[in-house]
């Protein structure tokens, strides 16, 4: 702990240090003197050509939908220290690469026709030396390639239909809401922290009905899918020495249906919701016969919500409240983790709690505050004596956030803390966000992680990642 | 030029030369101004180019030092309520690659106390979002337009009564007759502006601010905008392009109206949050504006 208490100033010395790097702009020609007099002559033809702009004269083409961002990555784990996941076992662990990946997305909108819309984002990336998955593929530079979003919309009157890989996203407190749970999520390494990325897309048709103040939105998932597995290699893979593998779909049919409806009054959102939803994190039971493949299970459940927000000059106040009918009690409170043959398959109702509030300090600066607190409803009835439900009493997370726009937004400073109720793990994010012109960009990265027994985070104690990402948009 | 149109421009215009025949208030003067301001808002469909740069001087001429930041967008707004004085309007950006495609939609009210309304989209965030801070222009200093030297104050039309105003003198900028007028925040006003004075050169004959200076509480100048390329766009007299210099930060930053159409046919349902999220609503919206201005 004490070392990691002289790596935050090293930290925040290299933070301190890109800021002012990324701050040194080309030098006026002759800013000494008083250049400002009042016969200073103001060249009108300095953006002249802001009125020759092509793009209102040239010919529109299918092409122009398309914007690309490429960017390389790399992130280090840099201490060398050892985690002791239960008393007696310690587990080096070295300063290491952890990923050196080149990465395109590509965002696609075209509306073709009158009401008709395509939309389409994916990526591809390019797993390089000493990247967790160029280890993985016997230290040969591997590939991925996904369609991460991909609907065509038809809107009409007062209504619109999407059909295609989308995601549906409840709840109002910010990348902590207990009703943002309608899509799967891969947390696959710590260069993905925020909700916000980890989101996957379904198969799913949305279709929403507005009218002045309020929406009705509805979607069905006629696929449902669950959150991947850690990838071999990746540091959230755990070899436990059987296989945990995705789940075996058979000829059962399975789908997700909900709905929402959301009105706005002067200063409020508020909005209710219901759906029938499968857990997204899958539960496994220990192969039958000791090795092989872990058995995956499915868990449908029931969700009944309400959510609200309340503005209040500076300060936005958040609130969801969820009623899951029928969870299964083995989840971890962390995103991402879950504990494994629990064998608790007993179904329990839950009640579920987040608040939040959203406060601009400044025009340039604002902070968050998340809470997401949850109780399963008798929570030891039907359990055999010695049976201990993974999380009991009160259990949930809390997340706050920091962002500072300086340089007129072209330098932004942020920071993450996120931790469990249980006050068992914490974890804090420190970045720095440059943007060099229109189309270049900077991102610094430094994330520690401290947990103890009580958590599997208990792997990353005392992680420090220091990470770098050059981006290039067009 | 629809009748209606013709009768308000022979009034503006006869205001402006009655108002030039008398002896004017600096009230008097930013009012007419101010009216003038907003009417170019009032049903506008707009395509901004908002260019920033590090700047210097050689030789008294101004020059970037850099090559510009350049943020386009399109913007929808309409006026209403009492005396057509809130104002809904809606922004989407254009440019740059990284930011395209996010979408702010405002509702503003002149009413004193009352706070402005602000959502956001963002692909990533994946819903709206109501924003707190920076829409109240009772509570929030002023904000940077899209990361330029635009402030909210800058660009914010009414509230005169916060204000006094002075006629200082008559003399020409950029060749044009135009009045010489000081603004001075009232106590509550002053509390929130980053202005102690500003004083505006207004065109006598066309009532567009060609110049103001911007200063501090010590008296310093701190920022100056100059504003050229005016044209009568449909009916009104209209800078389009304005540049705001921050004498201090050595940054300025220029706003060309590329595009400006008002006096459109824009449905009061366009400007509301479903244009933030429904995609092919919003594009199809935005094909009848612009239908509408061929």
């Amino acid at each position: 702990m004490l070392k990691r208490l002289f790596l935050y100033p090293f930290a925040m010395l290299l933070l301190l240090l890109a800021t002012m790097v990324a701050g040194q702009g080309t030098k006026p020609e002759d800013p000494a003197g008083d250049p400002f007099g009042d016969e200073l002559n103001f060249d009108d033809d300095l953006f002249g050509d802001a009125f020759d702009s092509p793009e209102t004269t040239k010919e529109p083409s299918w092409l122009d939908g398309f914007t690309v961002r490429l960017s390389q990555q790399l992130f280090w784990q840099v201490n060398n220290h050892s985690v002791e996941p239960i008393p007696g076992l310690r587990i080096p662990k070295q300063a290491d690469l952890e990923n050196n990946r080149l990465g395109l997305n590509f965002r696609y909108q075209n509306a073709f026709a009158p009401g008709w819309l395509l939309q389409s984002t994916g990526q591809a990336r390019w797993y390089w030396k000493d990247d967790y998955e160029y280890a993985d593929n016997n230290d040969n530079i591997d590939t991925e390639y996904r369609i991460n979003e991909l609907y065509l919309q038809r809107s009409f009157g007062q209504q619109s239909l999407k059909f295609g890989r989308q995601t549906v996203v409840w709840g109002e407190t910010v990348g902590n809401s207990v009703l943002d749970v309608i899509n799967h999520t891969e947390f696959r390494d710590f260069t993905i922290i925020d909700i916000e990325d980890a989101r996957l897309n379904q198969w799913m048709l949305v279709w929403d009905v507005f009218s002045t103040d309020s929406q009705w939105s509805s979607f069905i998932n006629l696929y449902p899918e669950f959150n991947p597995v850690a990838l071999s290699g990746s540091p959230f893979y755990a070899n436990t020495g059987y296989n945990i593998g995705d789940y075996k779909r058979g000829s059962e049919s399975l789908f997700e249906v909900g709905t929402q409806w959301r009105k706005s009054f002067e200063s409020s959102d508020i909005s209710f919701m219901a759906a029938y939803l499968y857990e997204n994190q899958l539960s496994y039971d220990y192969p039958s016969e000791g090795y092989g493949d872990a058995l995956a299970k499915n868990n449908d459940f029931a969700l009944l919500g309400f959510s609200a927000n309340r503005a209040i000059g500076k300060l936005l106040l958040n609130l969801d409240l969820a009623i899951s009918l029928g969870v299964l009690p083995n989840q971890s409170s962390f995103p991402g983790m879950t504990a494994q043959g629990s064998s608790l398959e007993i179904k329990k109702d839950q009640i579920g709690a987040s608040l939040g509030f959203e406060y601009a300090i400044s025009s340039d600066q604002s902070i968050s505050l998340g809470i997401q607190a949850n109780k399963l409803i008798d929570e030891r009835e039907g359990l055999v004596s010695g049976q201990v439900p993974v999380n009991e009493g009160v259990f949930g997370s809390w997340l706050v956030r920091y962002r500072n726009a300086l340089s007129n937004g072209n330098l932004v400073v942020s920071s993450t803390l996120q931790g469990d109720l249980e006050a068992d793990s914490l974890f804090v994010a420190l970045g720095v966000d440059y943007s060099v012109n229109d189309h270049w960009a900077v991102a610094g990265q430094i994330i520690s992680t401290t947990a103890n027994q009580q958590t599997p985070m208990v792997l990353f104690d005392a992680d420090v990642r220091v990470g770098v990402t050059v981006t290039y948009s067009f | 030029m629809t009748l209606f149109k013709v009768l308000r421009f022979a009034c503006i215009t006869a205001l402006a030369v009655n108002l030039a025949a008398e002896e004017l208030t600096g009230e008097a003067i930013m009012q007419t101004m101010d009216d003038t301001r907003r009417s170019t808002n009032d049903s506008s469909f707009t395509r901004l180019k908002l260019s920033s740069c590090t700047f210097g001087v050689n030789k008294g001429r101004i020059a970037c030092a850099e090559r510009p930041r350049v943020k386009v967008l399109e913007s929808v707004s309409i006026n209403h309520g009492k005396d057509n004085k809130d104002t809904k309007s809606l922004s989407i950006t254009l440019e740059p690659p990284a930011e395209r495609g996010i979408g702010m939609l405002t509702y503003g009210y002149d009413e004193a106390g009352r706070n402005n309304q602000t959502w956001l989209y963002l692909s990533a965030l994946g819903r709206v979002k109501r924003i707190a801070g920076g829409d109240s222009d009772e509570e929030t200093e002023p904000a940077s337009i899209f990361g330029s030297e635009f402030t909210t104050e800058d660009t914010d039309t009414g509230k005169l009564a916060e204000y006094s105003f002075k006629r200082l003198e008559d003399t020409t900028q950029s060749g044009r007759k135009v009045w010489k007028v000081e603004s001075l925040p009232n106590v509550e006003r002053a509390k929130k502006s980053r202005y102690s004075r500003t004083v505006h050169y207004i065109d006598q004959e066309r009532y567009v601010v060609l110049r103001s200076e911007m200063y501090d509480k010590y008296g310093k100048e701190i920022k100056r905008v100059m504003a050229s390329r005016v044209e009568l766009v449909n009916d009104n007299w209209l800078a389009r392009s304005v540049t705001m210099m921050n004498l201090v930060s050595n940054r300025l930053s220029n706003m060309a109206f590329v595009e400006i159409y008002t006096d459109l046919d824009i449905n009061d349902a366009f400007l509301t949050q479903r244009t933030l999220t429904d995609n092919a609503y919003r594009e199809t919206g935005l094909e009848a504006l612009r239908a509408q201005t061929q």
